[in-house]
């Protein structure tokens, strides 16, 4: 015979149980008097909880109906700057979206343009546009230091910063810009996941299931 | 052809949006189609009939304060029942478990004296075992073999995993089998 099935019989008395385990709980009650007796047990516990009477003499559906409207309060509605402010904060991923596609279009664009007018694509524009590049990369003014005083390393250093760092103040601004709005919008990631688990039920609801 | 259970819920979907936008007659409605279940829960939570129907009245005031935050992904009983049994706990906490003995039993018209007093004695039996079980254990107790509900129901209407559900039922079963094993002999 297989194993008693005793661990599963109230979720098979609750109807609970389906597939295989269902299956594999029939066939054993079929044969093992065990089983069926604590099965036996559970159905007659059920039916003598029934014996304990629902509520009697209650108030009257219309009645307690009126009742609790008698004592239904004012539910407040928002101020139009709260609501206002609701819209914001729930259009806000979309900003932040808006936001990232204009950097990056202004990222890219800059960069085949700026690409375009050195390779002379341009024409006499690129004189008019392009600022005055740089002698040559800054990183590679600093592989070519390796004997130089340090004079020379602050003045490569100082050109560095004046540049916006070894990537240059677009590639910086761009970089910079795009980790704003990452983190702005994960902040509001938590924000409305916080918000969502607050207003799904009263805080103080889910904290006296909690203890009780 | 659309069920009538579906289009039940559809119409009750419909009162609950309108409930949310502030219709009081809409959240009437509902209160009356609820009103049964809520109140035998808090009754079966804390014995008395009185106290059950004010409970009761208390946890649709806070259902309706809560209504707007509501999110029809679980069915509206469960979160009904859940707000009441949080107010039956909080009645419980405040009278420190009230029994009343008079409220519990109900004879029934059909019985002589005789099974009437029997049904009496019995339905206060249980009724007090019932009583006499944690609250946490009773309330799920009181979930599945008076209102029904799934063990999935239970979890979501309780906000708990439905291996707690199963534990606490158990622990309730357990302990009803010894408080009345006089009623139990089969």
């Amino acid at each position: 015979m297989s194993e008693h099935v005793i661990a599963w019989l109230e979720a098979y008395h609750d109807g609970e149980l389906g597939g295989r385990r269902l299956q594999q709980v029939e066939a054993h009650l079929a044969g093992c008097a065990l089983c069926r007796a604590e099965l036996e047990k559970l159905q007659v516990l059920a039916a003598l909880l029934q014996q304990s009477p629902a509520a009697s003499d209650l108030t009257s559906p219309d009645r307690f109906v009126a009742q609790v409207g008698l004592r239904l309060p004012r539910r407040p509605s928002r101020p139009a700057w709260q609501r206002a402010l609701l819209v914001g904060w729930q259009l806000t991923p979309l900003a932040l979206l808006g936001a990232w596609a204009f950097v990056q279009t202004v990222f890219v664009v800059a960069g085949v343009a700026g690409a375009a007018l050195q390779l002379g694509l341009g024409g006499d524009l690129a004189a008019g546009l392009l600022p005055a590049l740089p002698d040559g990369s800054v990183l590679g003014e600093l592989f070519s230091l390796s004997d130089a005083s340090l004079n020379d390393l602050g003045r490569v250093a100082l050109r560095t910063l004046d540049q916006g760092g070894p990537l240059g103040w677009g590639v910086t601004l761009s970089l910079a810009l795009l980790a704003a709005i990452g983190l702005l919008y994960w902040s509001w990631l938590a924000s409305w996941w916080v918000f969502r688990r607050h207003r799904q039920f009263g805080a103080s609801d889910r904290r006296n299931l909690v203890s009780g | 052809m659309r069920s009538q259970t579906a289009t039940a819920k559809e119409t009750e979907r419909d009162l609950i949006a309108l409930a949310q936008q502030g219709d009081r007659q809409a959240f009437g409605e509902l209160v009356r189609r609820h009103r049964e279940g809520v109140v035998n829960v808090v009754y079966r939570m804390c014995g008395d009939a009185n106290l059950a129907e004010d409970a009761a009245q208390e946890a649709f005031i806070r259902a309706w304060q809560h209504l707007p935050g509501y999110r029809p992904r679980s069915p509206f009983r469960n979160w009904v029942y859940r707000i009441a049994t949080n107010v039956a706990l909080d009645v419980l906490r405040r009278e420190k478990e009230v029994v009343d003995l008079d409220a519990l039993p109900l004879v029934n018209p059909g019985k002589g004296p005789e099974d009437a007093v029997e049904g009496i004695e019995l339905g206060q039996r249980v009724g007090q075992a019932v009583l006499a079980l944690p609250p946490a254990s009773r309330v799920v107790l009181v979930l599945r073999e008076y209102e029904g509900l799934s063990y999935r129901e239970i979890a979501d209407a309780l906000g708990i995993p439905i291996g707690t559900v199963m534990s606490r039922l158990n622990y309730a079963r357990t302990r009803l089998r010894q408080s009345l094993a006089l009623y139990l002999e089969v």
